[in-house]
């Protein structure tokens, strides 16, 4: 938490978990396995604290997908299985009629489940872990709304009205969402919205987003990290002033160039590459990013993104081990 | 090159897809070889917007508009080629691997690849080994382009390209390889015939497969 707001520095960054860093081998270990802990949130639970009591990580993170809020706003969602992740088979909202945010919503079973996991793990490990929450923003939820490809091309037609209009009856949910996961006990909540660099530029994000995040971070009473994937190089001034206290971000930003342009506005998390280093590296490839990213001056140590469920766990056991080396 | 052919390339590149129709028709009444507007207003403006793309001076919508500038100009000049004038350069064929619902950056490769002159055959998302194989052998594409965004889903590549060598396809078919988790070490490490990062690189890695480069 004092990484968060580079306070007390120690002597060593926190490893965290921002996203999710279930493999094989950790399902083994914990002896719980995907589908089963999207849905039940004693098996969530125990597999976030997995990833603290057998990898060492200094967080555990109970939410692995990125569609519980688009199963709860009507989305079909597939939960995969142990070797595939969950994915929506339907965009409800392609024609960006109005969106209907179920009264509710905090109850629908693929919110509920995060909360009760959350609710667990407080009671398991509160006060001593971080315990980290994770909500969709606004932006991704209108890619499970309406398709990604259909948004962004309303984005390139210049369908401002419409694109505005589904965001803002979207954000409300993210703001419901992490404040009643700050109330079950999360000491810091991940907001996940891929404005993603390549998918779409710094200009779109500030016309579209950054207004609305804006209002986001300032109703949320709670750490928030953001996370966005990319090359984002080019807006993380913005995410700045976006009002997040940290931002996860992936290898493609250079931790140097980032801690050089916001490392003294906002708290940097990240970069350790998911395909190249912990997928298909060795160990002293982790060790060597990670030793780059704490020199560099990045604040907490984290894969760049959820991890691929093939890695190996030795390369998320050095990703802890490089970190315990201290500054 | 023509004012209407400068007009009409610089529309795409713009995305004035309610502007397009127009000018194609324009050039279509001014009798400007159809090939022409093909090869130097609409390829050109896509391979100049696949440029832009990868240089990060345009974003994903910006080329997803330009695409539906270039089908609304090929939806007026198609119907009038004649058959020995539409001959496509190659055949591609194109799918995501299985595991894997992602398909933008397919799609982009798709629409480039048909602005380019290729005759693409889109399979969709979340294909197993044993269907694309199938369809290879039913379709005989020259290029098989195969995509997946998720870095779990990479595996399934070396899948596909197993099982076209079981098959005894694999010296017949070229295989290129694309997706945000990839490189080109990869690409080589399973045996691919080459990846591309972007939309614009892989137009330029299919003309060159189909060259023999």
């Amino acid at each position: 938490m004092s990484a968060l707001y580079q306070g007390k520095k120690g002597i060593r960054p926190p490893a965290v978990s921002v996203t999710s860093v279930v493999c094989h081998d950790l399902m083994d270990a914990a002896g719980v396995s995907f589908p089963h802990a999207h849905v039940n949130a004693g098996a969530m639970a125990e597999l976030a604290l997995a990833g603290h009591s057998v990898i060492g990580f200094d967080t555990v993170m109970p939410e692995y997908s990125v569609h519980q809020e688009a199963a709860a706003l009507g989305c079909e969602v597939d939960w995969g299985s142990r070797d595939q992740m969950p994915d929506s088979r339907n965009f409800p909202y392609a024609d960006f009629s109005d969106v209907v945010v179920p009264e509710n919503i905090l109850e629908k079973p693929s919110l509920r489940v995060v909360l009760d996991a959350i609710s667990i793990l407080r009671r398991h490990v509160g006060g001593k872990v971080a315990i980290v929450g994770k909500v969709m923003g606004p932006w991704t939820l209108a890619y499970h709304m309406a398709g990604t490809q259909n948004l962004l091309l309303q984005v390139g037609l210049e369908e401002k009205d419409k694109i505005t209009r589904m965001l803002r009856q979207l954000m409300s949910i993210p703001i419901a969402f992490a404040q009643a996961q700050f109330q079950a006990g999360a000491d810091i909540v991940v907001l996940a919205d891929h404005a993603t660099g390549s998918l779409i530029g710094a200009h779109h994000y500030r016309e579209y987003l950054l207004p609305i995040h804006r209002e986001i971070t300032a109703e949320i009473e709670g750490p928030l990290i953001l996370h966005v994937c990319g090359n984002c190089m080019d807006r993380l001034e913005l995410f700045a002033d976006a009002g997040f206290d940290g931002y996860h971000f992936e290898w493609q930003v250079d931790s140097k160039v980032a801690v050089k342009k916001v490392g003294h506005r906002i708290c940097l998390i990240g970069n350790v590459k998911n395909a190249q280093t912990l997928f298909q590296g060795k160990p002293e490839d982790v060790r060597k990013q990670v030793r780059y990213a704490i020199e560099a001056g990045v604040n907490m140590i984290a894969p760049e993104c959820a991890i691929p469920l093939a890695t190996p766990i030795e390369n998320l056991k050095a990703l802890v081990a490089a970190v315990h080396e201290g500054y | 090159m023509s004012a209407t052919l400068e007009q009409i390339k610089q529309a795409v590149i713009d995305g004035k897809h309610k502007e397009i129709e127009g000018l194609v028709q324009t050039a279509v009444d001014q009798k400007i070889d159809l090939n022409r507007i093909i090869n130097d207003a609409l390829i050109e403006a896509m391979d100049d917007i696949g440029k832009k793309f990868g240089c990060g001076e345009v974003f994903v919508p910006e080329m997803l508009v330009s695409a539906l500038t270039m089908k609304k100009a090929l939806a007026i000049i198609k119907p009038l080629l004649k058959a020995e004038d539409s001959k496509a350069k190659a055949t591609v064929l194109m799918g995501t691997v299985k595991g894997d619902l992602h398909d933008i950056g397919k799609n982009l490769v798709c629409i480039m690849l048909e602005g380019a002159g290729f005759e693409v055959v889109d399979l969709g998302v979340d294909l197993n080994a044993e269907k694309l194989v199938e369809k290879v052998m039913e379709i005989k594409p020259d290029i098989v382009g195969l995509s997946a965004l998720l870095t779990t889903t990479m595996p399934e590549m070396q899948k596909v390209i197993s099982a076209m060598r079981e098959k005894g396809l694999r010296s017949k078919v070229k295989v290129m390889v694309g997706g945000a988790p990839l490189d080109a070490k990869f690409a080589e490490k399973i045996g691919a015939d080459g990846y591309g990062k972007d939309a614009g690189e892989a137009v330029q890695l299919a003309r060159r497969l189909v060259a023999g480069d």
